[in-house]
Order: structure tokens, then sequence, then C-alpha cells
């Protein structure tokens, strides 16, 4: 027996959203499993509880407070209202047009960085050398590949 | 068609309820206070009932409501009527409440027990003051289950909590509470059967007799 199938139908037949093959099969299975009649009789009474839960009003001394909130809190002007919604259009044109500026103008050519960055490299490494006058004695070969004189 | 009944010039109209709801707004959104008075007294026990079993405390569902309303006002000439005027509001109470039950998470941790008791008062979170009125059918049914079942509820994780409150108890559609919480509508559904399932095993212990 599939009961899995059954316990999904249960609640869809206490909301009317069962089709009446569906319902019907979902009797006939009740009859003969004593789990799910268990499982039927917990969920009905699960649902007409929650449907009939109590409803409580809510207390008067909190609507006149709620009033007097209201009498004193500033009431918020819209976010685009009025003469915003009049500026909004130009203001996200010209943000549009600076984006795009500040993209392709400003942004330093990419392969002129790569360029400059082993020259750059290579003038800090001969002051840092020249500073720190590590090698007293440099070889020959140091010479040659660096290009470095006294 | 939904319709609602209102008083005009001593006769009764019948108007389209969605209609009449658009005209209240506008005239709100003009800071007209007795139309935004009349939106208070149509939602006020719908968002109380809702705000009270998320948080259990009629006291902070009492502030929480307040605060509703106030965001409410202050936020209806930005409320582009999109979403229902319920939802709207729904929506506002469903953060307020998330907030709040974070902040209390927070608290709880650093507060010991007997000082939030005295806060809270006689200490019971899940209090509930005596229905007043009750129609027959909750008349019928059995006290203590109801009490299984609001106990049951209160211990569902927030997001569990939302949509079982908003579906079973607030009968908002899935696409309304869909909209109210922005997830998607089988989120909705599954969230729902997870809380059902766990509610209902409350229930069932209790038909058993395994617990009061």
């Amino acid at each position: 027996m599939n009961c899995t199938r059954y316990e999904r139908w249960m609640w869809d037949a206490l909301e009317g959203r069962l089709g009446e093959s569906q319902a019907q099969a979902l009797q006939a299975h009740l009859r003969q499993c004593p789990r799910c009649q268990r499982q039927w009789e917990s969920a009905q009474a699960t649902y007409h509880a929650l449907h009939a839960l109590p409803r409580l009003r809510a207390p008067e001394q909190l609507m006149h407070q709620v009033r007097a909130r209201i009498q004193h809190a500033p009431a918020r002007p819209p976010l685009f209202g009025g003469w915003k919604r009049v500026a909004l259009a130009p203001a996200l044109g010209l943000l549009i047009v600076l984006g795009y500026w500040a993209f392709t103008v400003r942004t330093p050519d990419a392969t002129q960085t790569i360029v400059q960055e082993p020259s750059e490299s290579w003038v800090e490494m001969h002051e840092q050398l020249e500073v720190a006058d590590w090698s007293p004695t440099p070889t020959a070969n140091y010479f040659i590949t660096t290009g470095y004189s006294r | 068609m939904v319709s609602d009944t209102v008083s005009y010039d001593g006769r009764l109209v019948i108007v389209d309820a969605l209609s009449a709801e658009a005209r209240l707004i506008e005239r709100a959104q003009a800071h007209d206070e007795a139309a935004f008075e009349q939106i208070m007294n149509l939602y006020a026990d719908r968002l109380y009932n809702y705000i009270l079993r998320m948080v259990g405390s009629p006291t902070d569902a009492e502030d929480l409501l307040q605060e509703v309303f106030l965001r409410a006002y202050q936020g209806l000439p930005n409320f582009d009527g999109r979403a229902s005027l319920s939802t709207w509001l729904y929506r506002i109470a469903t953060n307020l409440c998330i907030d709040h039950q974070r902040k209390r998470a927070r608290r709880v941790q650093t507060v010991s027990y007997s000082a939030w008791e005295d806060e809270e008062g006689e200490g019971g979170a899940w209090e509930f003051p005596d229905l007043q009125t009750p129609n027959p059918m909750e008349a019928a049914l059995n006290h203590e289950l109801q009490q299984v079942v609001e106990h049951a509820v209160a211990s569902l994780s927030p997001k569990l909590k939302t949509v079982l409150l908003l579906y079973d108890v607030e009968e908002l559609s899935y696409e309304e509470i869909a909209r109210v919480l922005n997830i998607p509508i089988g989120t909705v559904k599954s969230r729902l059967n997870h809380a059902r399932g766990q509610v209902q095993k409350h229930v069932e212990a209790y038909l058993r007799g395994d617990s009061k």
C-alpha cells in the first residue's frame, strides 16, 4: 500500500481540492489501513482546530495610541514624487554618460601598464642595490646582466 | 465578484471592494486621516491576531501593531498599488515580527530567565486572553485541543509559522503569501506542508494520550 500518497491527499481532501476519483480512492484506503485512519483523524482535528483558533479584537486604546502617534509623525514624502521625478531622467542620463567616460577615457591602457612594469621594477632594484650596497664584491656576471655600473 | 457594503448618505450602496479600497488608498495617500483610520479599522484585528501569534506576547503585539500602522502611514505615499493593501500590510508586519524575534533571541541569550520573566509579566509567553465572543464551532471544539494546537504553532520556526498562520489562520492564498514573503509559490506549499506536519504530530500525540 502506498500510504505516503494518501497522506499527501488528506489535506487536499480537507480543503476540498481533491478530485472525485481521488476522494473515493482515499476513502477506500482509509477503510483498510488503520494507520492512515489515525493520520486522517489527526489531520481533521488539526485542520479544524487551526481554522477555529480564537480571533481577538485589537485593544481599543491601541487605536487611540496609533492615532496620537500618527498626528505627531511627519508624513514621509514620496521618494520620486513631484520635481524629483522630472529631474530623475536627466540625472540618470548624466550618470550613464559619466560612467561611460570614466570607463573608456580614464582607464589607463592595460598593455602599457604591463610594458612599463618591468622597467620600473629594474629602476627600483638598482636604487635598492645602491642604498643597501649589500654585495661588497659583485660578480662579473651581475654587471653584465643588469648593466649596473658605479 | 468580491463586494462590500458601505453606508453612504443614509443609503446602503453595494460597491466593488477592490475599487473601494483603491479610492481609500488614494485618499489616505493625500493625507486624509479619516481614510487612514478606515484602513486601520479594516485591518487592525486581522493584523493583531497575526502578530500576537507570531510573537506570543500581547504587550509586544500591541507595540508592533502600532509600528505597522505608523510605517504604513509614512510609507503610503510610496505605495504603488502593485500588491494589494493587505499583502503590503502583512509584509510590513512580517518583517517587524521577524526583526523582533531576532532581537529577542539576542536578548534571551544575555538576560537571565528571571529578568525576562519580570519583563513579560507573568512569564507566560504564549498566553492569550480569553475569547470574548466564541462562535458555535469554536465552542464545540475541545479547548484542550486548541491549546495543543496553539502551543504547536508557537513552537514552529518563524519561517514555517509565518506561512501556516497566513494560510490556515489568516486565509491568504498561496499567491498572496508568495508576494508577502517574496518567495516562490512552490516554497510556500513546501513550508506549509512541513508546518502542518509538525502541528499534526503534536495533535496525534495528544489524541493518543501521549501528552496533554
